[in-house]
């Protein structure tokens, strides 16, 4: 680690599922013609991320893959306090599932010099969260998932966290660098600062990085690096349930006696 | 614990992104704008617009998600004025008025007038069409943007700043949320806030507001339901307005129908005092009025998709508060720039018409470097001999009339109406003649004798004059 922590922030646009119209006739989701916005739980991780900062210092730089339309979550992210932005793009992207995301994510991270990467629990349109792990595997560094509390102890190189685990919670401490993956509904988001928010969306531009700016090939992103094959789609008929209407408990025991559930 | 360095699928040897040359510190945008407006309603974006394309630096405050999100009107847009200052053909546009129609509706009866001139079809249709604010709203602020404007959603104006009487800026609910500038237009609409917590007006009294509600309805099964039942072609569309107790019931005020593209809009507008007494439920005033046997017909099969509610500020002329102060200017629903009479319901032209106006003034003081309140004296002159002013103080003895003759006028007489209508075309062994006096007879009974319509005949003459 450098002399300030360097804490990148993961942020990805989403359709608005407020927006996300049901078709009242076919039932189906439209997608589609809803308006993108950043991904809910990242917003819990940007929090995260400037909660470290409010508590260590350094330096808090939202990152996205995506097209150039995604431009608007980072001005977003920027408005909310992040320091700086940048937006990953390149033709070659395209067709990228989870590997190789985060191949570029990690990527990313080593070139902006991060000590911490922060992402969001999953998302809401793809929502494997696959990719923080990804991260993690891709660079060799240590995880901290599901985390709902964060300490950060730089000047000991570690960051502890409390981890949301079946049935109760853990408390783990990791050596830098590591990528946090905050628990969906933590860390209550601050609201954008006036001048700030005018600042971002009017007048900030974030940094642009192609693959070779990272130091990735062509060949190791995009559909070819993708080796998610999707074999095939099926809408799912609910099944229909019978029912019976009964009418009192001595009814209802009749009932279940004659369907052999007891006797 | 092994010690051997982990392995990684990244390139390590990468040139580092370099952070430090980045200058990404947040400015000080106090007195970096001319102008702050607040609301991106009618009003706000016309002027925002106007002063944009004077030359000022203007910042765009607007409290919704996007500009419109949650804007209710009827509605019919007017657009004289915006057609100087826009391209209205590449707004979202519903349907054109081709059809006004007028129906007085007792409970179970209506008695109609429709007009529908063959030149409504013609551009500029009269500069009347129905439209949906949450797409216009927004494409209306997009213009103010392109001309040069800041836009900024999702924050919601708490305060003005004040230098002594002067009005410095703006206080909002986001931290580190004020901002000065010189001049502060407050186009908030008629729930003026903002206006009242600062004491350039005072809070409308009940009796000069009226609650509106309103739902979009569309027509699942139906493809050409709205061209069938309303009787249409191309992007005609029709604004029926209803009076009467099979309107509104026990209370002053009125119903209408407008066309949209695929949906139509349906609602009811009667005086917040007649809510809090004589007519409590607006909701089912609505339904009440939905199911009237002349009104079914014409939504069988449709479904709700949007129910709304807001108020409108109706108190005329006399209610205008003072239109400008020192730092600051008031105009559309805040200042109370709504023609609401039964016959008319207008205010998005008059929202257009005063923005427009304040505009010019504040452009022209800052271009004398000025901010008190007499040189902004323009705006109120300009509103005063425009339209806006000259029909508020046109109707407000129209108001004020059929207020006082509302238990004739929207009870008596619409049942009277129907019943003469009844009794001159019943279809009987009685010769023409006799129903045309007894017709006779029951009208002039509802309006009081001969005496009484002559005086009703005075009374109401200023319509025609
Ligand atoms: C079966 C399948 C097939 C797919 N096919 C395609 C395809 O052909 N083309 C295509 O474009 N996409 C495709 N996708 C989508 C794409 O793989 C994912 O959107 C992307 O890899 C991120 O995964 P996720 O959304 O599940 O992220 P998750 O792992 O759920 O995200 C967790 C967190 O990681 C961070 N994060 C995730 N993505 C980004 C990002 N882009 N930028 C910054 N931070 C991020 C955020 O902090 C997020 O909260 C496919 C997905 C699946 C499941
Ligand atoms: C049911 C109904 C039917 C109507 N029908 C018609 C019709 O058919 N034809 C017609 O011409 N007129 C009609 N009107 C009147 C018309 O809607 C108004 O006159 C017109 O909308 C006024 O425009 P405005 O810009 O002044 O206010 P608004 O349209 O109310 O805009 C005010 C804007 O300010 C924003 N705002 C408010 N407070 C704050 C704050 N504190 N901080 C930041 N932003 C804020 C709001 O979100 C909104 O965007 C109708 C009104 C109603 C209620």
């Amino acid at each position: 680690m450098g002399d300030e922590p360097v804490i990148v922030v993961g942020v990805k646009q989403v359709p608005d599922d407020d927006e996300v119209r049901i078709d009242p006739d076919t039932g189906h989701l439209d997608r589609a013609s809803a308006p993108a916005v950043m991904n809910p739980p990242d917003r819990n991780a940007l929090e995260a991320a400037l909660g470290l900062r409010d508590d260590a210092g350094g330096t808090v730089v939202a990152v996205t893959m995506g097209p150039p339309t995604a431009t608007d979550v980072l001005e977003e992210a920027v408005a909310i306090g992040c320091d700086d932005a940048a937006l990953i793009t390149d033709r070659a992207f395209a067709g990228s599932d989870t590997w190789p995301t985060s191949l570029t994510l990690a990527a990313a991270a080593e070139s902006l010099g991060a000590d911490v990467f922060v992402c969001g629990e999953e998302t809401t349109d793809s929502s494997t969260g696959q990719v923080p792990p990804g991260i993690a595997a891709h660079l060799g560094w240590a995880q901290l998932t599901y985390a709902e509390e964060l300490d950060p102890e730089f000047d000991d190189e570690t960051l502890v966290a409390r981890r949301d685990v079946e049935g109760g919670h853990e408390v783990v401490a990791a050596e830098l660098p590591v990528v946090v993956a905050v628990a969906y509904g933590e860390f209550e988001p601050r609201p954008a600062g006036l001048h700030r928010k005018l600042y971002a969306e009017s007048e900030f531009e974030p940094i642009e990085l192609s693959a070779e700016d990272i130091g990735l090939d062509d060949d190791e992103v995009g559909i070819d690096a993708s080796p998610t094959e999707v074999g095939g789609m099926e809408t799912v008929e609910p099944v229909e349930r019978e029912r019976v209407v009964v009418e009192g408990v001595d009814e209802l025991a009749d009932e279940l006696a004659e369907t052999e559930v007891f006797g | 614990m092994t010690e051997t360095a982990p392995e990684t699928d990244t390139d390590g040897s990468t040139d580092r992104i370099d952070l430090t040359d980045r200058d990404t510190a947040t400015p000080d945008y106090d007195d970096a704008f001319d102008a702050v407006v607040v609301g991106a309603g009618l009003a706000g974006s016309t002027a925002a617009l106007t002063m944009a394309d004077e030359g000022l630096d203007v910042l765009l405050v607007e409290r919704g998600r996007y500009p419109g999100a949650k804007n209710v009107f009827g509605g019919v847009l007017y657009t004289p004025t915006l057609r100087q200052l826009v391209d209205v053909d590449a707004a979202p546009l519903e349907r054109y008025i081709a059809e006004r129609r007028f129906g007085m509706l007792s409970d179970e009866d209506e008695t109609a007038v429709s007009i529908s001139p063959g030149e409504w079809h013609d551009p500029p249709h009269n500069d009347s069409y129905t439209v949906l604010r949450g797409e216009f709203d927004e494409w209306l602020a997009e213009q103010a943007v392109e001309a040069g404007a800041t836009l900024v959603t999702r924050t919601t104006v708490t305060g003005l700043l004040r230098e002594g009487d002067r009005v410095v800026g703006i206080e909002t609910d986001r931290p580190d949320g004020t901002i000065r500038a010189p001049y502060v237009v407050l186009a908030e609409g008629g729930n003026s806030l903002v206006s009242e917590g600062a004491d350039l007006k005072e809070k409308d009294r009940r009796e000069n507001v009226a609650v509106g509600v309103k739902e979009v309805l569309e027509f699942p099964e139906r493809e050409h339901a709205i061209e069938d039942r309303f009787r249409l072609t191309g992007d005609a569309g029709v604004s029926y307005h209803y009076f009467g107790e099979g309107a509104v019931g026990d209370a002053f005020g009125g119903g209408f129908i407008y066309t949209n593209g695929d949906t139509v809009s349906v609602g009811l507008a009667y005086r917040l005092s007649d809510a809090a007494t004589s007519q409590p439920d607006p909701e089912g005033t609505l339904n009440a009025f939905k199911t009237h046997p002349a009104v079914a017909p014409l939504l069988r099969g449709a479904r709700t998709v949007e129910y709304t509610a807001k108020t409108i500020p109706e108190g005329g002329a006399d209610e205008i508060p003072e239109l400008v102060h020192d730092g600051a200017v008031i105009v559309g629903d805040a200042a109370g720039l709504v023609l609401n009479n039964g016959l008319h319901l207008e205010g998005t032209n008059m929202a257009v018409e005063s923005g427009y106006h304040a505009a010019n003034a504040v452009a022209s003081a800052a271009q004398r470097g000025r901010t008190d309140a007499d040189a902004l004296a323009a705006y109120r002159e300009d509103l005063e001999s425009s339209f806006v002013v000259e029909n508020l103080e046109r109707y407000e003895w129209l108001i004020e009339r059929v207020q006082a003759d509302r238990e004739l006028l929207f009870e008596e007489l619409p049942r009277a109406v129907a019943d003469a209508g009844s009794e001159y075309f019943r279809m009987d062994r009685a010769p023409k003649d006799q129903h045309a006096s007894t017709a006779k007879r029951e009208l002039l009974r509802a309006v009081g004798g001969y005496t009484g319509a002559a005086k009703l005949a005075v009374r109401y003459r200023k319509l025609l004059s």
